[in-house]
């Protein structure tokens, strides 16, 4: 017979087993779930991501992949980052970004910079630990604290870092086929070439000795 | 420092309970009188609140514990929170001065200010007069009545002498309950 | 252990007798003869600072003790960990010092009123709120001899006091000027209002057994053994037992602890009437709520579970006002357990609950109340008093709650 009041006490049962249970269960370590965080930090997914970083290839200093071609920059929606290209001692323009700057605290990470670069060099990154105690300019990054290399992206995301290797990989192979073939091709045109003034010069040689 | 503490201690401790009483009364007295004069109705009611709790008060400093904790029980508690749920549910009472009935009979602000003073001071002064022409005017303020155990001689009292009473009473609140209940029930179309 | 037991007054008398020292010393070097009722006036109004601070300490201790061990202890029952950072320089303590860490934040916090808000009545409501609240541990029994006021109408100051509180949430409604404000206000005040009725008859029928209104009188009534052995609490009858629950029921709605706090919860009314508060003016609303959660369960204590009464004879070397904390500390914890384990009412369920529910099964505990007054407290009496506390509470059991909450009976109001 259903007396009112029964399941409460059934409810205040089931609490009171969970109490006991959460000191003295010996599988307690799964049954509270709660991660400590400083000493314990959390798993991440592989595609977890947050700001964007660029990549270097070996060395910070000359495999940079960005040629500062201000695309990223075009087509961020909250307009985020700023880049400024580097110029060479004659004041020529070269194809590095003097001023490659992020301001994470506008960034929403949607990852649109990185769709659209076509030198695979901005990536995202999935670090969270960014915070910082001034309100104002202190969560713009630098282009020194955004350069990190091939391996760390390779560690972060393996099988992105697979799939753009791969396509790296490809083009350079493409590239450098090409390059061999337009080798060839300039060799066989020289050759031919040179065969055509060695013909041109041979016929006329036999003009002289009918004389 | 020394005459300082000889000053203090010649003042008259003794009438100390004077000052308890004037206290309480001072305060019920301005509280009521900021509740007729306020202009915002909802400061109105709780500077009657006010007034209600000094008079709980100034029965418990007069010795009657259990009837200044039922003053404030009942009427901090209950006839409070029915002024203030009713000002709350009626609509605003900003009456303007051209929808206002009366205006055919409003001499001018002065008059009646005047008129309303005159009220006043008679009615005041008919108070005093019974108090003071009452035969138990001059006589000093008796001892705490019910040292021991007031609620107990209230109760028998209750329930001994004044019966019927109560009684009554009872009947008159349980019909004001029902009534309110049906008041406030919807009608449910059938 | 008549040391341990009469601890607290030894104390009490130790510093009294320090103070008196003082002054006859300080008499004796000034020179100055102060008349004869100076010394004694002065070790009243000590006496009386002594025991104020104490029964402050120790509920503000207690409350800031009961944030961090409800947090904990729900934590547990929910299959976490509660807050167990916050230590004293390096060592963690399980997290007990948080209540530091809050107190800080709260006191640190800036405090905001809105524009249009009344400014007098806004400052006002947590004053009221407060006020009472602080007022409510004087009349409690902490042990034999350890009252702070006796007052013969004891039981009726508390009620007294509670309608300060109707009062305070009113003001804090209102004065916001915020609907959302207002409407938590008007609905804490009629849970507050419609569950005050069974508490006040449930107190009343502790009173009626016992006969005096005075809670000494009814902690002392609730003493002594039956057959040696049993404690004579009224929370071992029929009619104290239903009488004990509806009052621990009132005692849940008017400090708006889950499952009724509904006036204060974040998914119905954002704060409900403490939307506007910040800061100090919050930190107050909330100790002002647990100082009063602590003393309407030691008034429970007091009316149904003896007070500082010992469970048995042989138990009664422990000191009785170790008793009263300890069963009030139980009353804490069944608190916290309750909120963990129930959801929140909706106000019509709740509303309901206290008018057709609560109010007629405190009128039939009190009718059994009476009759077993009057039949003699004897056997026979006990089985009229059960009879006469079981019945209607199948009966409205049935009526109020089986019946119409069947699948082809539930009022559904809304959804045609």
């Amino acid at each position: 017979m259903n007396l009112p009041g029964s399941g409460i006490f059934k409810g205040m049962a089931v609490t009171a087993l969970n109490f006991v249970g959460s000191f003295f269960d010996p599988k307690r370590e799964k049954r509270l779930i709660t991660e400590q965080y400083p000493e314990e930090r959390p798993t991440l997914v592989e595609t977890s991501r947050s700001f964007p970083f660029l990549i270097f290839d070996n060395d910070p200093e000359t495999g940079i992949r960005c040629v500062a071609c201000k695309i990223c920059e075009k087509e961020c929606p909250p307009q985020c980052i700023y880049i400024v290209q580097d110029k060479d001692a004659n004041g020529k323009a070269i194809r590095r970004p003097a001023i490659f700057d992020i301001d994470i605290s506008v960034c929403m990470g949607c990852q649109i910079c990185v769709e659209v670069c076509p030198f695979e060099s901005i990536r995202m990154d999935n670090i969270y630990e960014v915070s910082s105690y001034g309100r104002f300019g202190d969560l713009v990054i630098h282009k020194n604290q955004l350069l990190k290399s091939n391996e760390y992206y390779r560690q972060i995301h393996p099988t992105e870092a697979a799939e753009t290797d791969a396509r790296i990989e490809a083009a350079r192979i493409k590239k450098a086929a090409a390059a061999k073939a337009a080798a060839e091709k300039a060799a066989a045109a020289k050759a031919a070439k040179e065969a055509e003034a060695k013909a041109a010069a041979t016929t006329t040689q036999p003009e002289q000795p009918a004389q | 420092m020394h005459d300082l503490i000889q000053k203090l201690t010649a003042l008259p401790w003794d009438q100390a309970p004077q000052w308890l009483f004037l206290l309480p009364a001072l305060l019920m007295l301005l509280a009521a009188a900021a509740a007729v004069m306020l202009r915002n109705l909802i400061h109105c009611a709780l500077c009657l609140t006010l007034s209600f709790i000094a008079l709980g008060v100034l029965f418990i400093a007069l010795g009657a514990e259990f009837v200044g904790f039922v003053q404030l029980l009942v009427y901090v508690g209950a006839v409070t929170m029915l002024i203030l749920f009713a000002i709350l549910l009626t609509p605003a009472s900003e009456v303007a001065a051209s929808n206002n009935p009366f205006r055919a009979f409003q001499l001018s602000k002065a008059i009646n200010a005047a008129l309303g003073g005159g009220v006043a001071l008679l009615v005041l002064a008919g108070l005093l007069a019974a108090i003071f022409f009452s035969p138990h005017a001059r006589e000093a303020v008796p001892p705490a009545v019910a040292a021991t155990a007031p609620a107990k001689a209230i109760g028998e009292n209750l329930l001994n002498h004044t019966l019927l009473p109560l009684q009554g009473t009872a009947i008159l609140l349980t019909a004001a309950l029902i009534g309110a209940a049906l008041l406030a029930k919807e009608e449910r179309p059938s | 252990m008549n040391f341990l037991e009469n601890l607290p007054l030894a104390a009490k008398q130790l510093v009294l007798d320090l103070v008196e020292w003082i002054c006859k010393w300080l008499c004796a070097k000034t020179g100055v003869t102060p008349p004869d009722w100076l010394i004694p006036a002065l070790l009243t109004l000590v006496s009386i600072l002594i025991v104020i601070v104490a029964i402050l300490g120790v509920y503000l201790a207690m409350f800031a003790l009961m944030s961090v061990a409800e947090r904990k202890i729900l934590a547990r029952m929910q299959n976490r960990y509660g807050p167990n950072r916050v230590g004293f320089f390096k060592w963690r303590l399980c997290g007990l010092f948080q209540p530091v860490a809050d107190g800080i934040k709260m006191l640190t916090k800036e405090d905001i009123v809105p524009r249009g808000a009344d400014k007098i009545v806004h400052f006002l409501a947590p004053v009221v709120m407060v006020a009472p609240a602080l007022m409510l541990p004087a009349i409690i029994p902490y042990g034999r001899g350890m009252i702070p006021v006796e007052l013969s109408s004891g039981i009726l100051y508390f009620f007294a006091l509670g309608a300060g509180t109707e009062l305070a949430v009113f003001m804090a409604g209102w004065s916001s000027n915020n609907k959302y404000s207002v409407m938590g206000a008007m609905r804490a005040i009629a849970q507050m209002i419609s569950y005050e009725l069974p508490l006040v008859m449930s107190a009343v029928i502790a009173a009626l057994v016992a006969g005096t209104l005075s809670p000494v009188g009814i902690v002392e009534a609730q003493g002594g053994y039956a057959f040696g052995l049993l404690p004579k609490w009224f929370v071992f009858t029929p009619w104290g037992f239903a009488a004990c629950v509806l009052f621990y029921i009132g005692a849940l709605a008017e400090s708006n602890r889950c499952p009724f706090d509904l006036p204060e919860g974040e998914s119905e009314l954002v704060a409900g009437h403490l939307t506007e508060y910040s800061g100090f003016k919050y930190a107050i609303f909330f100790m002002a709520e647990y100082v009063g959660m602590f003393a309407i369960n030691g008034m429970l204590v007091t009316l149904f579970l003896g007070g500082y009464n010992a469970p048995c004879p042989f138990l009664e070397w422990i000191p009785s006002w170790c008793w009263f904390f300890g069963k009030l500390a139980f009353l804490a914890f069944t608190m916290v357990w309750v909120r963990a384990t129930l959801p929140r009412f909706r106000i019509d369920q709740m509303m309901e609950f206290a008018w057709k529910f609560m109010l007629p099964m405190s009128f039939a505990a009190l009718i059994s109340a009476a009759a077993w007054h009057y039949a003699g407290r004897g056997a026979q009496a006990w089985g009229i008093s059960a009879l006469l506390v079981g019945v209607p509470y199948l009966l409205l059991g049935y009526f109020c709650f089986t019946r119409r909450h069947s699948a082809n009976n539930r009022p559904y109001l809304f959804s045609e």
